[in-house]
This record gives C-alpha cells, structure tokens and sequence, in this order.
C-alpha cells in the first residue's frame, strides 16, 4: 500500500494530509460541508491528490489506514443539538448538572447569562436507591419506581438515558440494575452508566461525561455509519481509525461504543505532530504547541515527551459551560486570531480581541464589509502578508482598506499607522504570551528550556516576538503548519484508557484493594489487546497513572506511575517519592513525609502504529535560494525595512535566512525579523531563532 | 511617557504574575475553604502601598493589602529582602484573624518594589471554639484566635521556627494549617521570583513609570465608568437579624450613597450607624472599605482593573468605634468577612437600581447555612481521628440584573459566585455524614422580569459518630428584596430534625451537635427579582415552569402566563389566550 491518509474535520476547513510511501506529507484543503461530511473531505481528498496529479479513486485504493478526526460531537454538544436525553440519578440529587463545581469569573459582573444545564431539568428524574462512600448500600433501588420511570420516558421521545448514581465507583450493582430494566423496556434505546464511562470520585463531572456520552450516542453512530458506508462505495478497503480527545486514536466500532471520546479530538492531536517533528530534528522533547487559526490560538504541551492531560475541559465557557470530565489532552484556547478586533477603551489603552471579524464579514482587507481593524490588516499594512500572494494567490486583499481602519485606530491612539499596526500585533502576542504562560506554569515548565512548535495559518506572522517574550530561543515551524492537527494523525498511536476509583493513603495502604484495582485495569487492557493482536498490531506498552493528592488537600494531581504494581511497601515508597518530586516542580513546594492520598487510577494501553519517516519529499523541485521579490515591511525596532520574500517551496535544504526576510508557504506566512534567522532542515521545515 | 502599547504589555505581565501565584495557591492548599471555596486572594502591592494588580478573588479580600503593607512597614522599617510576614491583626489592616496574610517585600538590586500578598482564610486559627466565624465572641480575648501583627515569619527565606511552633500548639489540626502555610509562602514567593525578572526585563526607570501610568489609566477607566451614570443621593437600610443573646435587637445598617459624576465620584457614607458590639459580627476597616467598594463596582459595569488606581474616585467614609467602620480594639472582628457585608453589598447594589432601568441589582442570598459551617469530630472510619473544616453546600440565589435572572450559585453577595460547592462524594469521604439531599427548591425565588437565582435545600446527618457544626447566619427574620417592581424571595432556615422526626430550628448563632439518626435541614435564600413580572416574557415563564424553578400556580398568579399540556409527555406550552385575558387584568 502507498498511502496513509489523516483527515481533519474542522469547523471551517476540512484538512487533508495523505503521507506518500516514502514519508512525504502532502496538505489538501477544502471547506467543511456540515450537512454531508463527505464532500468536503473528498474534495479536500482530491486537492491534495491532484498536487502529485493523481485522483481521490487512485488514492483510496492505494491506502491501508485512514485517521479521521471530526468536530461533529463538539459542534452537537456547543450547539445543544445532541438527542433528547434523560437524565436518572439519585433522589434527592436533580441538580448536580446546574450546580456544576460551582464558581464563575469575574466577581464584579452579575450580569451573566448562565448556559443552561447540559440535560435540563424537565428530562432528570430521581430514582430512589442510594450507596454510601464505603459502597454499602443505605437504600436499596426501588425496582417498581425505577420502571415506572422509564416507561415514562417513551412518551416524552427520548432518544438515550444517562445513568449515573451517587458512589457508583464503589458499588455499580445499581447502575447497572438501571442497564437491565432500560434494555428490557426500551429495548433499544442508547444509554451509558456513570461508573462505566468515567469511574471518578465527584458526581459533577461524572454525571457530565455520562450526560454528553448517552447524548451523543445517535449522532455519532449515524455519522460514522454514513461515513464509513460513503467511504467503502468510494471504493476504500482499508481501517478506518478515528481520533479522540486522549490524543490517540480508535477503531471507529470503539467510538461508537463511546463517542464522547470524539469531542475537541481535532485540537487533540496537534501536540502528537509536535513532538514528532521535534524529536525528528533533534530539538529534544520538551515541546510546547501553538495553533493560531483565524478565531481561536490553542496551546498544548508535551513535557519529557509526556502530552500533558487534564480532567477540567470545558465546552461553553469554564466553570459555566459543560464539564468533559475525562481526561484529556489539555488545550488552552484564547481568542486570539487573524480576526481579531483591535479597539482603544474608555482609559486609552490599545485591545485586541476578544471580539472576532470571523469570516465574514472578515477583516476589513477581505472587502466583504468589514470595518473593524484586525490582526490580519495590521500584518497587511506592516507589509507581511501579501495582499497579491494571499493564499497562494487564491485571494487578494484590499491594502486601502486596511489603511483606513488601521489609520482610524493611529489616529485616536496619536501614533503612526505602521507603529498602530505593530502594535496591535504586540498585543494580540500578549494573549497568546498569556495561553503559552498558564500551561506552563501549570506544570512547572520553563518556556526558555522549550522548542515552541507553531502551527496555524497566522502562526507565522508574530511567532518570533513572541518566543522572544518567553525566553524561547528555538522554534520550529513546520511546512505544514497549516494542517497540524491532520499531521498528527499520522503520528498517533491507538490509545486505550481505563480508569477506575479505590481510595488509599500511604499510611495505611490497601494492598488488596489497589491488586484489584490493577487486575481490573489489566484484564480491560489485555482483552483490548488481544483484539488489536487481531488486526494486526504488534507492538504495545502498558502505563499505569495514578490520581493523588497530599493528606486532605483539595485538588489531585495525576502523575505517571514508574512501576505496574504495587505489592510491598517498598512500591509505595516509590509512589511517594515520585509524588514528591512531580508536586515540587509543579508548585515548587513538596512535603516530606507527608502522607499521600491516592484516589483515581488509570490503565493505558498504546498500540504502536506505522509512522510516516521525515523526508522533505519534494527534492525533484527546482531549487533557489534567490528571493521571489522585494517588500517593504515594518518593524517596530528597525522602521520601514526592505525585506525580501522568499518561496518555501523552492529554498534548498540548508538555506540560512537572516531577517528581515519573509518566507510564503501555500498554508502560512513565516516572519523573519530583524536579528532573528531560519534555517530550512532537511526534512523542510523552518527552525527559527530568535 | 510609555506608550499605550507598552502599558497594555507591562499590564499583562502582572496578571500572569497574579494567575501564577492564585494557581499555586488553589492547587497546593490543603484545607476545602482555600481548595474549594477559593477564600484566600493575591496581590501585588506596591512600594507606597498601593494595590497595583489583583488576581480573580472575592473582593471583600482582594484590596486590604495595603493597609497590611503600610503596617509591615510601620512596624519593620529594616526589612530585608528573604523576610516574609504573617499578618492577621483585624485592628491594623486585616480582614479577620482567620484570614492569615504572608506578605513577601520584593526587591530588585537592594531597592523595594513590590510587596507581594497572599491572604488566605484558615480552617482553625486557634478559636476558643472550633470555627473562624465566632459570632459569640464578646471580645479579641474571648475569640481566642492567635492575632499576628505583622509578625516576621521567614528571614533569608527560611521559617522563624518558633512561630511555626506556636502555631502548630494553638492551631487545630496543625498539618491542615502547615500545608496551608506552605502553600501561601510557595505563592508569595513564587510572585516574587517572577517580580524580580519583570523588574530586570524592563529596568527600573520603565517599571516606575509604568507603576504611575497604569495606575492613572485605572482611575481614567473609573471616571468614565461614573460619568455614564445619573446624578443621586441614595439612602437605604436593612437590619442583621437578632443575635441573642448578644444583640436581641438585630443589628441595623444604613448606607448613604452620592453619586457626582460631574466630579466623577462615589461617596459611601456607613458613619451613621451603630457602635462596635460585644459580639464577634464588627467588621474591619478593610472589609467596611471593601464591601462597599464591591456594591459600588459591580454597579459601574465589569472590565475595570482591580488596583488602588480605581478606588481614588470611591470615598468609603468610616467612623471609629462603629459595627461597620473601624473596629474599637478589643471587640471582636471574627466574623467581619461575612453577615453584615453581605447586607452592605445588597443595600448598595439595590439603591443603584433607584437611579433608573439598567442600575443597579436586586438582593441575593443572605442565608449562611449550617450547610456552610465549620464541622469537627471524630470519623470511626480512621481509628477516630478528629476534624475540623469548613463544609461547602450550598446553592444561594444570586440577584436579578434589568438583563439577567439570577444565577443559582452565589453563595452569598460577598463571594459573588466565585466559590466552588463541594462535591457529595469527597464530603462523604472526607467527613463521616451522608448527605440525604441537595437541590434547588421550586418558588423560592424572588420574581420579575428578570427573576433570581433559585434557593437551595440540604438535608445530611452524621455516620455513626456524632457531629459538631459551629456557625451564624442571617436571612431567618430578612428576605432579599426585590427592586423596580420585582419581588423579594423567602427566608431561610436551619432546623434539627431528631429521631421522631419533630423539627426543632435553630437561632441565628448555631451550634449544632447532630448524633446518629438525626439530620440537618438547611435552607438558602433565592435572589431578589428585577423589574415587574408581568413583564416576563412568557417563555422564560414557561422554561421556568418546565424546570420546577416556579409552579403552574405561580405562573399563573404572580407572572399572569397560563401553561397547558402535559409534563408527562414533555409537551407544556403557553396557554395564549388565557395568559392574553390573565396579564390585561394584571396591568389593570
């Protein structure tokens, strides 16, 4: 087989990157068609085929493995457009989805308009039984009320239930009484239990998972039932894996089972494209990620080679919206973009954001309209984005109207329109400076001792200032910068993540308990991996997490275990000793001999896949390190500069560019300012210094 | 002169400087009142005590820090660079003694810039009683807490152990406070390793002038945010319920509020009430300031930095001696963070509604629940180990806004909905009860076009082992009120309900001592409404019906909308004509 083919279903583009045998990527776009999934992926298929003029049929047929990644479930979720589901809990318990954890920002504005409970109200019902935090049962489950309630439920078209009981984690026997009664009088109907979806101590984001998990169920299963029936009458025989949220990627029969694990997987996998062209040029393995699209700049991190995760992801707003709850690949997101708007507030002081031209109107530049100076039109006026070589020249823009919003800006401001402009982009770099900041410090992590890996169409226009800022002397900007997250499906692997809930502190550690526990996880692991042995797979690493926190403090911290099992005292005291050195360098203070808490554990199973090698691929091009053409761009500590633009496409491997230069790819910009310089590296990419 | 620009960046900077210290403090505190409910804040003080910057925090917290950086400086002119204080002295600048404040001088090459702080509330400060909310506390003495004026707790960057000692004799579960400790200290110096590099980044010239710019710019945003309001004299009042038997009389509180914006400033005046209480409810001068400030605040509209830049155009008058002013030493401030606060923000923001549609808010939740109190004793399920923490369940109905219905999660007006709940399961875990219910409560809210938040109900009990509960509250003789036509909500209470089932409610100052078979009923207060209800459109009417926040027959008797169909087929709709005929005799 020659190809491998990554899909990525964004909310405006469709990105494809088919990887050729000998490890070339090649980028196709087109925009995303809602309503049939499929024309927009083939016609971003037939993009990118026909650059090495070949046609989507030929590369079906020649393709074993197709990664597909879709923004269809978070679109459902932000949407409230997921079916109609009821919600069964524990009585006395109805209001666990609207109370959330609690909390809000901003404690001066009362003028809030709270999202509405992710199942409202009207479709919760309480269903009488209750389990104690021992997991002994203080009510048994009412039988008769429980279904009559469910019978309740066909007259009110609901289209899936979400179960999820007080203390399920330590006794399902309940739940999972709800699962026989469901599928003997609705035989038929969706549904997913608490404790199966995510096995965690905190009702709130639990009820959330299984909530969003149940919901989704219909849509999904449609979706990748049309998908997979378009894909095969288009002729492709191959697998069919799909994205997740963990940062890996499935069977498309296991996403069905559990398709939450498909919402905000896009975003998921930029981190995987990251660390695999880090590692490739030798940048090491600290990697923070940057992706700048036209609203949102997402930032993810990968420490050690480690993606970081996080249970606290949030669709609709943090705190308010609606609470993952799984733990997933942490992604920050700013609105920080092209579009964003610039404005001068009621003290003077330049803003940009959060407020987005989006695509239409646009930035002013697009003449579809707009008004409102943005981030593109001041890279217009600065002289780095090309209004004749927009896209590759699939699009030109309007300097005069860039001037002119830019130029009302200056005026208010008393400073020159080029001044204004660098400006805007300095501060729409604060905002990213400021995403970059809270992840890292999260965890500990020094930008300066980081590679920066920026990804995005605008990532290029303000990456330099911006490493500069954080003290990141090295960033790599990748050929295909446009679609990283598409690139990182074909650097996934299949992941499989069980979790599961037993209480223990160091003092007095539950060896039997925490055993079982680790059969449980190893038993779901092993059988997950006998079934990939099937397909084909070959190779597989176990890792074990644990979540734990010092003796009654708040808030648990995940951390890989660096051992499988725990069976004598001496495992514990490595447990401890790795919570001590993980709290330290997070929050720089560690307790010795304190007492640790462990809560949550975790089981996960990677199933290596094929990876493309790094090959620049198109070495047949002509080669020549002579600029195209000469601008005139400005730069805050230099003035008006005449800067050459180079094509991408055409520098030979082991070109040295000092600023100010710029070099066009088809999907991005790269700056190159003053006293900074990009080296192109042998599998083509940009490593920027600053 | 800085540029626009340049002020925006330098400005930023300090926010991550404040985010990064808020998240060392949230994720490394150990007690639930800092971890969960999120009581503590950070800030960035400057070398003449002004607030220059402020994380996300309860602002009843958020800005006393000067006053403490004045009195560390008053009572160590020769500090040093390493040192870090504790101050918790309610008489000179602290909010109460249960608020244990690190405060950290930062320099950069041998000269004072900032002064970080990190104030975070305790689980137990040493009480003669288990609980940071002393209501009976006739004086400082009787409180009992440990009072640190200022005092100098690290030197070269290590603990002045004799401190800790005493601290771990006097305080209650002393690991819980320690891990608090170090949590605090590990954020005020996390503050003032990133201080330093913003200070060697931009050089010291450009950091003083951004100091001076920024704070200017502050005040240019107050004066902005002032002048769009109308002219007025407003005067309002609202009594603390009894407090027997210290206080049999209630406590009342007025506030008088002038309104220039042709000078662009807001007066409050608190001067005109009663003398400082032989109880523990005497606020401080930092929370006197504060709450008013926050009434204030949140009536001007969001998006104004929090610093001292803004508060140069909002007067707090305050009287020596007074219940709400500056405390008389030794009467006692234990619980001067809360109770008459809440009455302070709630009178403030529902006077700003008089000035016409769109000012000001109706009242929200005045009812601090037991739910919400400091619990100890022992859990069989640990050999007996005892206990002592705060427990955060609770709902709280936030007020009505001319836009906006209340949120359901307020807590009270001082914490502004940015506390965390408890999660059931770790309470359960963590203390030996079983919480047997906790949801919000149909008509419990005050009503109008915009209504407010719903009240909640939590009904729990002890695990075998009895349980202590220590807490004050208000809202059981006052509801919030409603404003420009909406109504106000209902009172809450706190009630036993022993083995036979008879309810037996408890005062204002609760002591609850809760054996086996015996359960607690806590009811909050909903939000005041906004506006007159007839007013409400029909289908937020018809949403609220659906999701029990009202009944059918408040819908139909206090909104004037009709609703037909069935909830068992999920099909309730609007009944037009009959709300048509229902709303034309209402406006009658």
């Amino acid at each position: 087989m020659k190809y491998k083919i990554s899909v990525d279903t964004g909310g405006t583009f469709t990105d494809v990157v088919i990887a050729k045998e000998e490890g070339s990527l090649v980028v196709g776009k087109a925009l995303t068609t809602p309503d049939n999934v499929f024309s927009g992926f083939s016609e971003a298929l037939e993009n990118a085929a026909s650059s090495f003029n070949a046609s989507m049929q030929d590369v079906l047929l020649e393709t074993s493995v197709l990664i597909y990644g879709t923004t269809r479930s978070t679109n459902a979720i932000v949407t409230s457009s997921a079916a109609k589901t009821a919600l069964l809990v524990t009585d006395g318990f109805p209001d666990t989805l609207t109370y959330r954890h609690g909390g809000k920002r901003d404690p001066l504005n009362l003028k809030m308009e709270f999202p509405q409970p992710y199942i409202p109200r009207r479709l919760t019902e309480e269903i009488i039984e209750r389990i104690n935090s021992e997991g002994g049962v203080e009510t048994p489950l009412d039988k008769d009320q429980a279904s009559k309630i469910i019978k309740s439920l066909s007259s009110k078209d609901i289209e899936a239930i979400a179960v999820s009981f007080l203390w399920s984690i330590m006794n399902p026997s309940h739940e999972l009484q709800m699962a026989e009664l469901i599928e003997k009088i609705l035989p038929g109907i969706p549904y997913t239990l608490s404790h199966q979806i995510n096995p965690i101590i905190r009702e709130f984001p639990r009820t959330s998972s299984t909530a969003i998990d149940a919901s989704l169920k219909p849509l999904m299963q449609k979706h990748f039932i049309e998908l997979e029936s378009e894909l095969r009458a288009a002729g492709y025989e191959g697998e069919i894996l799909v994205s997740t949220s963990s940062g890996g990627i499935k069977h498309v029969s296991d996403v069905i089972e559990k398709p939450i694990f498909t919402v905000k997987s896009g975003p998921a996998m930029a981190p995987l494209a990251g660390i695999a062209y880090a590692e490739a040029e030798n940048l090491g393995n600290d990697v923070i990620i940057v992706d700048t699209g036209g609203t949102t700049f997402d930032v993810s991190l990968i420490r050690s080679g480690e993606i970081k995760y996080t249970r606290d992801t949030w669709l609709n707003g943090e705190w308010i919206g609606h609470n993952l709850g799984l733990s997933s690949v942490d992604i920050r997101s700013v609105g920080a973009g092209g579009g964003s708007i610039a404005w001068i507030d009621s003290g003077g002081l330049l803003r940009v954001g959060p407020d987005s031209a989006g695509a239409d109107p646009g930035p002013a530049c697009y003449g579809k309209g707009g008004t409102k100076p943005t981030v593109t039109d001041a890279s217009v006026v600065l002289g780095y984005i090309d209004p004749d070589h927009f896209l590759g020249g699939r699009m030109s823009l309007d300097t005069q109207a860039a001037k002119s919003v830019i130029n009302d800006a200056a005026t208010q401001l008393n400073m020159g329109l080029e001044e204004t402009a660098a400006g805007i982009l300095e501060i729409a770099g604060e905002q990213m400076i400021k995403a970059i900041q809270e992840i890292t410090i999260q965890d500990g992590v020094n930008p300066a001792e980081s590679i920066l890996v920026a990804g995005g169409g605008a990532a290029g226009l303000n990456i330099l200032p911006i490493a500069n800022s954080l003290g990141c002397s090295k960033i790599l900007l990748p050929k295909t910068a446009g679609a990283l997250s598409a690139c990182g499906g074909h650097y996934s692997d299949i992941v499989s993540e069980y979790s599961a809930s037993r209480y223990s502190a160091t003092d007095n550690f539950d060896f039997q308990g925490v055993a079982e526990i680790f059969d449980e996880l190893n038993s779901k692991l092993d059988a997950e991996q006998t079934s990939l042995k099937k397909r084909g797979v070959s190779k597989f690493t176990k890792e074990f997490f644990v979540e734990a926190r010092y003796l009654n403090q708040q808030w648990e911290m995940e951390f890989k275990l660096p051992l499988s099992e725990i069976k004598n005292s001496q495992d514990v005291e490595s447990v401890i000793e790795e919570f001590h050195n993980v709290h330290f360098r997070r929050y720089a203070v560690k307790e010795e001999g304190g007492i640790i808490e462990c809560i949550n554990w975790k089981g996960r199973l990677i199933a290596e896949m094929d990876k493309p090698p790094h090959v620049r691929g198109d070495e047949d091009r002509e080669s020549d390190s002579a600029p195209d053409r000469e601008v005139s761009a400005f730069f805050s500590s230099h003035g008006k500069c005449k800067t050459p633009v180079y094509l991408g496409s055409k520098l030979p491997i082991g070109t040295e560019i000092s600023g100010p230069a710029i070099i066009e790819e088809p999907t991005t910009t790269v700056v190159i300012y003053p006293d900074t310089s990009a080296h192109v590296t042998t599998s083509g990419h940009y490593l920027l210094t600053s | 002169m800085l540029s626009p620009v340049q002020i925006s960046i330098m400005s930023n900077r300090m926010d991550s400087v404040c985010r990064e210290m808020t998240n060392t403090m949230l994720l490394t505190a150990r007690s639930s009142v800092l971890g969960v409910a999120r009581d503590f804040s950070v800030s960035i003080v400057t070398s003449d005590d002004e607030v220059l910057a402020a994380a996300e925090g309860f602002p009843i917290h958020v800005w006393g820090s000067n006053l403490q950086t004045a009195s560390m400086r008053k009572n160590h002119p020769e500090f040093k660079e390493g040192d870090a204080y504790l101050h918790n002295d309610p008489y000179d600048g602290n909010s109460h003694a249960a608020d244990h404040t690190v405060l950290v001088p930062v320099f950069y090459e041998g000269e004072h810039f900032f002064t970080t702080a990190v104030k975070a509330h305790q689980a137990d400060t040493g009480n003669s009683l288990p609980t940071t909310y002393m209501a009976q506390a006739a004086d400082v003495y009787h409180e009992g807490s440990l009072i640190f004026p200022a005092v100098k707790v690290q030197e070269d960057y290590k603990d002045n152990e004799d401190i800790i000692r005493m601290c771990k004799r006097r305080i209650r579960i002393p690991d819980q406070w320690y891990g608090d400790y170090l949590a605090a200290i590990g954020a005020a110096r996390i503050g003032e390793r990133s201080l330093k590099k913003f200070v060697e980044k931009y050089g010291k010239e450009t950091v003083r002038s951004f100091i001076k710019e920024w704070l200017d710019y502050s005040e240019r945003r107050c004066i902005d945010a002032i002048k769009k309001l109308p002219k007025g004299r407003l005067e309002a009042n609202q009594s603390h319920d009894p407090i027997e038997p210290w206080v049999p009389e209630g406590i009342p509180v007025n506030v008088k509020i002038d309104i220039d914006p042709d000078e662009a400033t807001v007066t409050v005046d608190l001067r005109d009430n009663i003398d400082c209480i032989d109880a523990g409810l005497n606020l401080t001068e930092a929370t006197s300031t504060m709450a008013a400030a926050h009434g204030v605040l949140a009536c001007l509209g969001n998006d104004l930095p929090t610093n001292s830049g803004i508060m140069r155009r909002i007067n707090i008058q305050l009287r020596t001696n007074c219940v709400v002013g500056i405390p008389k030493f030794p009467h006692s401030c234990s619980v001067a963070t809360t109770n008459l606060t809440d009455i302070i923000v709630n009178v403030t923001q529902s006077s700003f509604a008089e000035l016409g549609e769109g000012e000001g808010y109706a009242h929200g939740n005045y009812c601090n629940t037991a739910a919400a109190g400091v619990a100890s004793g022992n859990d069989w399920r640990r050999g007996g180990e005892p206990y002592v923490n705060q427990i955060f369940l609770m709902g709280g109905g936030g007020p009505a806004s001319s836009e906006t219905d209340g949120m359901h999660y307020l807590f009270i007006p001082v914490t502004a909905g940015l506390m965390y709940r408890d999660s059931v399961e770790v309470d359960e875990q963590r203390f030996p009860i079983l919480v047997r219910k906790m949801g919000l409560m149909e008509d419990s809210c005050g009503h109008g076009r915009r209504r407010g938040g719903q009240g909640t109900e939590v009904i729990m009990g002890p695990r075998k082992d009895p349980i202590h509960i220590l807490h004050v509250c208000n809202g059981l003789e006052s509801a919030p009120i409603g404003v420009r036509g909406g109504t106000g909500s209902k009172l809450g209470g706190n009630v036993r309900i022993d083995k036979e089932g008879k309810e037996h409610p408890y005062p204002a100052v609760m002591v609850c001592d809760l054996e086996e078979g015996e359960l607690l009923r806590a009811r909050d207060q909903g939000g005041g409404g906004y506006g007159p209800p007839a007013e409400r459109e029909p289908e937020r009417v018809l949403r609220d019906v659906e999701n029990y926040v009202v009944s059918e027959e408040t819908a139909r008797s206090v909104y004037g909308v009709a609703i037909k169909g069935s909830r068992l087929d999920d099909n309730l709709a609007i009944d037009l004509e009959e709300t048509e005929k229902l709303r034309s005799k209402m406006s009658v």
